[in-house]
């Protein structure tokens, strides 16, 4: 084994030290400026991506007027929150948001193709276009939240949203047990687009076990 | 309809056969060198050197030659390498780089190296 992963050392080296040769072509051509990566790679990593979502559900958890406009009117209550420019460009001008609560499950899905808003989730995981998750969500949400470790019972109210052109819905979890006192900033670090879709709870932070990911990596 | 490249660029690829490794929300690069030749492909098609589905085009190729080795002295799935592959290739195809400039790129680092 150890023979295996020298040789995947080498590998890695090889091949950043080529894909480094290549930009550095690239910009002494005049091709590319020095800083195109971070601006281009910028867009997912600090305007449109998950960090939004989960800031908007860690004000909602704190404030109970804001969480009640964010069910009513999405797009205002997400105006008054000083999110990234540009975060509510394509595919998020028409997203609304359900609440977990009290007996109540939401799970969102896309049975068209993949309408998702990504200026709140960041992109979706590969299996959300995947036709089973889709034809199953809709016909056996139950079966198919229990497989992602969500406990849903009999007496669960379960609600599935369709997301399409018109309308990309997101979810708003419930607060975990354990987390009173706890500053926007820490709530948001324990929310997760799993949870926003629906497909995960947001776990307590004091739980020993870490978030499920299993499920969603790659 | 998106209306950033960026998004268009990505999008395009989820649910396809070169969808890129994700993970909550987010691309998943598990070293620099994956965002780097990530971003450099982005960065390079939304300035016009070259269509992004011509590129993709070649991804695809790429990673349909490595799905069809034989697993014998098969080297380890890798996308990103499947990934940069394609960016060479495109960047010749589109004329930004020529064939010796890249072969040139390969050979110093594996001269570097030995």
């Amino acid at each position: 084994m150890s023979e295996l992963f020298k040789y995947d050392d080498e590998r890695e080296a090889a091949s950043a030290a080529k894909v480094r040769a290549l930009e550095a072509l690239l910009i002494e051509k005049g091709v590319l400026g020095s800083d195109s990566v971070d601006t281009v790679l910028g867009h997912f990593e600090t305007v449109a991506g998950p960090f939004n979502g989960a800031r908007i559900v860690a004000r909602a958890w704190v404030d109970p007027a804001f969480k009640q406009l964010l069910i009513e009117d999405t797009p205002k209550a997400i105006a008054t929150m000083a999110l990234p420019q540009g975060m509510d460009g394509a595919e998020g001008e028409h997203m609304a948001a359900v609440a977990n609560g009290d007996g109540v499950h939401n799970l969102i899905i896309c049975t068209l193709c993949s309408c998702y808003p990504w200026p709140v989730l960041g992109l979706p995981p590969y299996w959300y276009k995947d036709p089973v998750f889709r034809a199953r969500g809709v016909r056996e949400p139950r079966a198919v939240l229990r497989e992602f470790g969500v406990p849903v019972t009999a007496d669960t109210e379960v609600k599935v949203w369709d997301s399409s052109a018109q309308i990309r819905w997101f979810v708003v979890p419930e607060r975990p047990a354990g987390t009173d006192g706890m500053s926007e900033e820490a709530l948001a670090a324990l929310i997760t687009p799993e949870a926003m879709m629906g497909v995960a709870l947001v776990p307590s932070p004091s739980a020993t076990l870490p978030p499920s990911t299993s499920l969603a990596a790659g | 309809m998106f209306t950033r490249f960026e998004e268009y660029a990505a999008s395009s690829m989820l649910g396809q056969p070169d969808s890129p490794p994700r993970q909550q929300g987010k691309f998943l690069f598990d070293k620099p060198w994956e965002r780097d030749v990530f971003g450099l492909a982005l960065s390079l098609s939304k300035a016009g050197y070259f269509e992004w589905e011509a590129f993709r085009q070649n991804l695809i190729e790429s990673i349909a030659e490595w799905e069809d080795g034989y697993c014998a002295g098969q080297p380890r799935w890798d996308y990103y390498e499947r990934f940069f592959l394609a960016l060479k290739k495109t960047l010749v195809e589109a004329g930004v780089l020529s064939a010796a400039e890249i072969a040139a790129i390969d050979a110093a680092v594996v001269t570097v190296r030995a």
